[in-house]
């Protein structure tokens, strides 16, 4: 592989082709925004834009899991129905917690907490399955797809959960900043006593709900890139052999790789919460293709080894332009799916035969 | 010695038989404590819920068997479902008889259904795509493909005779007054109508018919003995003269005619066409199904027969569970850990020690 690149990225002419090659996705990105921006109406809005990363977060979160996961060179399909566990158990435990008598926030924060802590049991066995018991990933987190749908739908009662706090609801929904050109910038709501008329010229801007998972996405991002727990990572997705000889505790890193994964499902269905109140079993049934897309197109190898954050990032853009976009165009959203698929399958087939195109890390 | 030897043996027995056993247990613990369990009407009820999960996975035993995996199967069958319960209303509603109508419906979905296998098996012989990835990319397309053609609600106004064919018996019997073959007896008596068994679904038979053809291709065939060499090692096979990638394609395209008429049979007994939902999960049962019948996720080991008693066994747990009250989404949970637990033991045993060692 090192000859393939260098003849590539020495010969001069061939290196803007190498350029395109590693950046495609970026390049997609722009191109879609130029075509909905063109074709779409008001597609440019600030209201818009804000809708996109609204849509851009459950990929994006289930997306930067299933990047760790891929870059150990396994893969975890249970992430979508883990999120819909995390988010029946969180809407179950903040009503209870309500029913207790105790006040909305306290509700809103244990049941946030108390999800994400039984959102990583999944991942706990799908870890030791895999680490110790040496089970495909890909047996082992489709067979806890089935689990954690199940346990789901016992929680919940085959129903939705209501009756929330409608704090969840106000968070779930709100805004960072509230902006009233010339007048005022007010942080987390609009200020009382304003005339209809100015109650609509009020600009919100940049969701809570995105705030919270571009947290979560920088801590990881920055975990994975500089720390040795992302080292660590990389050196057994490159070969798990290699890793073990050079004295990398594989089994107890891969457990927690998969617990790590199973961690931003638990906050992506958190999250569904806060913007929903509601709690689902189904809730991601239909990202767990996304979240994998998200993180083949941002140019990780599902033989192991490459991946980054910033890559998963430009995927779940990408994804997030394009039902936004079909949206305002009309076109009925059911078409992404075939979009997507087709999406993975040129990702693979990419990687397959222009090996020297994926950066190494 | 001589003890522990014998009980060694009956592990073995045991361990290649479990699956059989396992399902005698299961219906006889469910006929004692299952009030209305043992009765001709609910295994018939068993029967005819189980030939769509019947004919998913006989197909995903040939991918088994071939080493590889299928997760588009539930996506392309509620694809066919869709494209031929909309070639069969069209049809109708352009004034057709009904008996072209489904003839052509039935024929044009198991064409159709032939797209996705070729598509998946020329990725996964020819391009070196791994099987569940090119799977999984099928599996969003069929799925987008059926949602855009029924635009997300069911298929209606279908020829009445498809729902009648497809939940005729082979025979209808009221105890001591009438018996006759496919046909119900003329001027009934709601009382009477109540009291009319039909014995044996006309769909069961049609799925045994095809599941024995191709019972009969896996094991007796050099198609099959193929298949088995290609799981067990793939490049002993290729060494040995078989065109691996063209084996390949063809079990691909038998696993997506599988679900095609998977989906072609729920259009007769629904007598409406639907798409599949993300949490119906057809793959997970088919595949724990495969598994359960003794079949390696490694590849080279598997068979129809035992992928029948898979079947089997789910639908007996989810009926026996739901006639005694439990709710119906443990077996979501039961499959997923059974398909572990078969991993798991898979890996542990012998054969596999030794390959990895």
């Amino acid at each position: 592989m090192p000859d393939g690149s260098r003849s590539l990225a020495s010969s001069g002419p061939s290196s803007p082709v190498l350029w395109i090659g590693r950046n495609w996705s970026l390049l997609f990105l722009l191109i879609e925004l130029i075509v909905f921006g063109v074709f779409g109406l008001h597609f440019f809005s600030a209201e818009n834009l804000q809708n996109i990363l609204v849509a851009s977060t459950t990929v994006l979160l289930l997306g930067v899991g299933e990047t760790f996961v891929i870059i150990s060179g396994g893969i975890d399909l249970s992430v979508g129905f883990v999120m819909g566990f995390a988010a029946v158990n969180c809407a179950k435990a903040m009503v209870l917690i309500q029913g207790a008598g105790l006040p909305e926030w306290t509700a809103v924060l244990l049941g946030a907490v108390a999800a994400v802590l039984i959102g990583l049991v999944p991942g706990l066995v799908n870890g030791l399955l895999v680490a110790r018991l040496n089970v495909p990933p890909f047996l082992a987190t489709f067979g806890m797809y089935g689990i954690a749908y199940g346990f789901s739908e016992i929680i919940s009662n085959n129903t939705p959960i209501s009756g929330l706090p409608a704090l969840s609801g106000t968070i779930g929904n709100g805004y960072l900043l509230y902006i009233l050109p010339g007048r005022f910038v007010r942080l987390f709501g609009r200020p009382d006593g304003l005339a209809p008329l100015e109650l609509r010229r009020v600009i919100p801007v940049v969701p809570n709900i995105v705030v919270i998972s571009l947290a979560f996405v920088g801590v990881f991002a920055f975990v994975l890139a500089r720390t040795r727990f992302g080292q660590h990572t990389y050196a057994i997705g490159g070969s798990r052999d290699a890793a073990v000889r050079a004295g990398i505790n594989v089994t107890r890193h891969l457990t927690r790789v998969y617990m790590l994964s199973s961690f931003f499902a638990s906050v992506s269905g958190v999250i569904f919460v806060l913007r929903y109140v509601t709690g689902r079993a189904d809730a991601g049934s239909a990202r767990m293709l996304d979240a994998v897309v998200a993180v083949v197109i941002g140019g990780a190898s599902l033989y192991g080894g490459t991946g980054t954050v910033r890559g998963t990032l430009i995927g779940a853009l990408i994804i997030a332009t394009l039902e936004t976009g079909m949206v305002n165009l009309g076109i009925p959203t059911f078409n992404r799916y075939i979009a997507i698929g087709v999406i993975l399958v040129a990702a693979v087939l990419i990687d397959q035969f222009f090996p020297e195109l994926i950066e190494k890390e | 010695m001589q003890t522990s030897r014998a009980v060694k043996r009956l592990m073995v027995f045991l361990g290649e038989r479990w699956a059989i056993v396992f399902l005698i247990l299961l219906l006889a613990v469910f006929s004692l404590i299952a009030p209305r369990f043992f009765a001709v009407r609910n295994f018939s009820n068993i029967l005819y819920y189980s030939t769509t999960y019947l004919l998913l996975a006989a197909g995903e035993t040939f991918v088994i068997v071939s080493g590889g995996i299928d997760l588009s199967v539930g996506f392309v069958m509620g694809m066919v479902s869709v494209a031929s319960s909309m070639i069969m209303r069209d049809l109708f509603a352009a004034g057709f008889s009904q008996p072209a109508c489904m003839l052509i419906g039935a024929v044009a979905g198991l064409i159709l259904g032939l797209i996705p296998g070729l598509i998946s098996g020329m990725l996964v012989a020819r391009f070196r795509v791994p099987p569940f990835i090119a799977t999984l990319g099928m599996y969003g397309v069929a799925n987008g493909v059926a949602l855009n053609l029924s635009r997300g609600f069911p298929i209606t106004f279908l020829p009445p005779r498809v729902g009648e064919i497809g939940n005729s018996f082979l025979a209808y019997v009221l105890p001591g007054r009438y018996f006759g073959f496919f046909r119900r007896p003329p001027d009934m008596s709601s009382q009477e109508l109540r009291e009319l068994v039909g014995i044996l679904p006309t769909t069961v038979i049609v799925t045994a018919v095809v599941l024995a053809v191709f019972a009969f291709l896996l094991v007796r065939t050099p198609f099959g003995q193929h298949t088995y060499a290609i799981g067990g090692s793939r490049d002993a096979a290729m060494r040995a003269g078989i065109n691996v990638p063209g084996h390949l394609v063809r079990i691909y395209v038998i696993s997506s005619l599988f679900a095609a008429f998977a989906g072609v049979l729920y259009v007769f007994r629904a007598g409406i066409g639907n798409f599949t939902t993300m949490s119906a999960s057809y793959e997970l049962f088919a595949i724990a199904a495969v598994v359960i019948g003794g079949a390696s996720l490694f590849g080279g080991k598997g068979g129809i027969g035992g992928t029948a008693i898979g079947v089997l066994i789910l639908l007996t747990l989810e009926n026996g569970l739901n006639i005694i009250g439990v709710q119906a989404f443990y077996r979501y949970i039961a499959t997923g850990v059974i398909l572990i637990l078969a991993v798991v033991i898979d890996q542990l045993s012998p054969e596999q020690e030794a390959i990895r060692a």
